[in-house]
């Protein structure tokens, strides 16, 4: 009897999660579905293509990444540029942001050197800095510092102002995340560590840096976002002269709806799938923590 | 031969407060080479202090700790401690947790699989080399702790309760277990715990603390020879011995 009722529960379960995955879809769906359809509605009702295009307007620029834009190249050539300028200005972040991360999260010493500094520069906005980089670096590009003045390279388009405001957006998440993580390494794998013979450099190697990885992780998916916000901004800014901000700036001065939109959608996949990359790396590495209590 | 010599250690803490609070206090025991040595008390007697201050862990205030007619200063590399809490490394599978100091010493690869391999098998884990810490339960991760120390190869082997979250069954099969390694390894081993039973089960001799300051009230040599049987008169005896000293110090204590 009761082997029974405990079979018909199992088998109430399974139903029940199958149900739950077709659910999640559904409801997935449910929103994206009523406000295509409101804005298909007032498109159709407005018929005013610069002030909202109809549906299929906007599908149809998406389906064409390689059609060349208001005389500007293509979706793909501005998102090209934009990842471009992130990914070398994240990278920047990065090669700055982990190393002075462990140290300061390590050493008292260097925290109390710079801690006050960074309170004082994190609240400030990251597109604050855009007219003094501007300033300062001018429209010099990354290829033009090489020496290389006239060129067709990507290098050509990567401007330094923007590097450098990309790394400030991307560097504050990393730092922290990163003194977070060594700041939160168990004492009691610490002392094992140094009871099994590590000296200070091995702990430092084997067991701070894996047992903070997480939480670096965590920055660096943090501080990716942050920099693609930011060269949205700064690429709609005067200076710019290609990028996806740029196209969506340009399409606005030209009443281009639907490039407008269109352009908005694939920032917003764009930053998604760059997301999503580094979750999937942090998910290779982390896999022990999640598991942890 | 006195192998590890605690003379006339004290140890005081900062309190919250400000005040100072005397955890251990003038507490001097020898311990001979090979010895496994038991060390039982009540509940924040400071057993886990002392053994952190024979593993270097810590500074005593007051007093010497040496092996070997060597006083310890900073960390003590002939010892190595294994805790009551799961301090395996959660990233590293087993073989990795096992070959831990082995890798620090810069051993290759090879050599280090080969050795850990020894260990794994020697703590009954064969099968599981590849798993990590979150896949395994309470006593096999405490096992795999137990092979990771023995890996380092201290001349003295430190426990801090290292049965104490696992179920009864786990625990006495983890006792026989941890014998079996201490009469194969012929390592001195000191062992802290609350439970007489345990003490009584493993040890060649017990020592007893007092709380409120952390003192050695009572030395008990053991001397049932093992396997030994937990329902034999002589255990029993010993236990309830053991039993009515901590019972009077709490009682003296309470006053």
């Amino acid at each position: 009897m009761i082997s029974a009722r405990l079979e018909r529960q199992q088998m109430n379960l399974n139903w029940r999660s199958g149900i739950k995955l077709t659910n999640t879809i559904v409801l997935a769906l449910i929103i994206p579905i009523i406000i295509v359809v409101i804005w298909e509605f007032f498109a159709v009702r407005l018929d005013n293509p610069a002030l909202l295009p109809k549906v299929e307007a906007v599908i149809d620029r998406l389906a064409h990444p390689f059609t060349d834009l208001l005389n500007t190249g293509s979706y793909l050539r501005h998102i090209v540029i934009s990842a471009s300028r992130v990914i070398l200005g994240f990278i920047l972040a990065m090669l700055i942001g982990i190393p002075l991360g462990l140290l300061v999260g390590r050493y008292v010493l260097v925290h109390r050197l710079f801690s006050p500094i960074i309170e004082i520069l994190r609240p400030l906005c990251p597109i604050a800095w855009i007219p003094f980089a501007l300033v300062i670096f001018k429209t010099y590009t990354v290829a033009e510092i090489f020496g290389v003045r006239y060129t067709t390279s990507i290098f050509g388009h990567i401007q330094l102002g923007m590097l450098f405001v990309i790394f400030y957006g991307g560097f504050f998440p990393v730092f922290l995340n990163t003194v977070h993580g060594v700041k939160s390494v168990k004492n009691i794998l610490i002392e094992s560590a140094l009871l099994l013979g590590a000296d200070k450099n091995q702990l430092f190697r084997k067991v701070i840096v894996p047992s903070a990885l997480p939480a670096i992780l965590t920055g660096l998916r943090i501080g990716l976002g942050v920099s693609w916000m930011v060269i949205i901004a700064a690429e709609m800014l005067p200076g710019s002269d290609a990028g996806i901000g740029y196209l969506i700036m340009f399409s606005y001065e030209l009443a281009e709806m639907d490039i407008l939109i269109a352009g908005m959608m694939l920032i917003g996949a764009v930053g998604a799938m760059l997301s999503y990359v580094v979750k999937l790396i942090a998910d290779q590495t982390s896999f022990w923590q999640a598991k942890e209590r | 031969m006195v192998f590890l010599k605690v003379d006339g250690i004290r140890k005081t803490f900062v309190g919250e407060h400000k005040e100072e609070i005397t955890a251990i206090s003038d507490l001097s025991f020898h311990c001979e080479e090979g010895e496994f040595l038991c060390i039982v008390g009540p509940t924040g007697c400071g057993k886990t202090t002392l053994l952190r201050l024979i593993a270097g862990l810590d500074k005593p205030s007051a007093g010497t700790i040496s092996i070997d007619n060597r006083i310890i200063e900073g960390l003590n590399n002939d010892a190595t401690l294994v805790f009551q809490q799961y301090s395996l490394f959660p990233w590293r599978n087993v073989i990795n947790n096992i070959g831990f100091s082995l890798e620090m010493k810069h051993i290759s690869r090879k050599n280090r699989y080969k050795e850990a391999q020894y260990y794994i098998n020697l703590v009954g884990l064969k099968g599981f080399e590849k798993a990590y810490p979150y896949e395994l339960s309470g006593g096999m991760q405490q096992r795999v702790a137990i092979a990771r120390a023995l890996a380092y190869n201290p001349k003295l082997l430190l426990l801090d309760e290292p049965f104490g979250a696992l179920d009864e069954r786990t625990r006495h099969r983890l006792q026989e277990e941890l014998l079996a390694l201490w009469q194969d390894q012929k390592k001195t081993v000191v062992f802290v715990t609350h439970n007489i039973d345990e003490a009584l089960f493993l040890a060649s001799r017990i020592l007893v603390m007092r709380d409120r300051p952390g003192n050695i009230i009572e030395a008990i040599t053991v001397n049932i020879p093992r396997p030994r049987d937990r329902r034999s008169k002589k255990f029993l005896d010993l236990h309830i011995g053991i039993r009515e000293i901590l019972e009077r110090i709490l009682t003296t204590n309470r006053k």
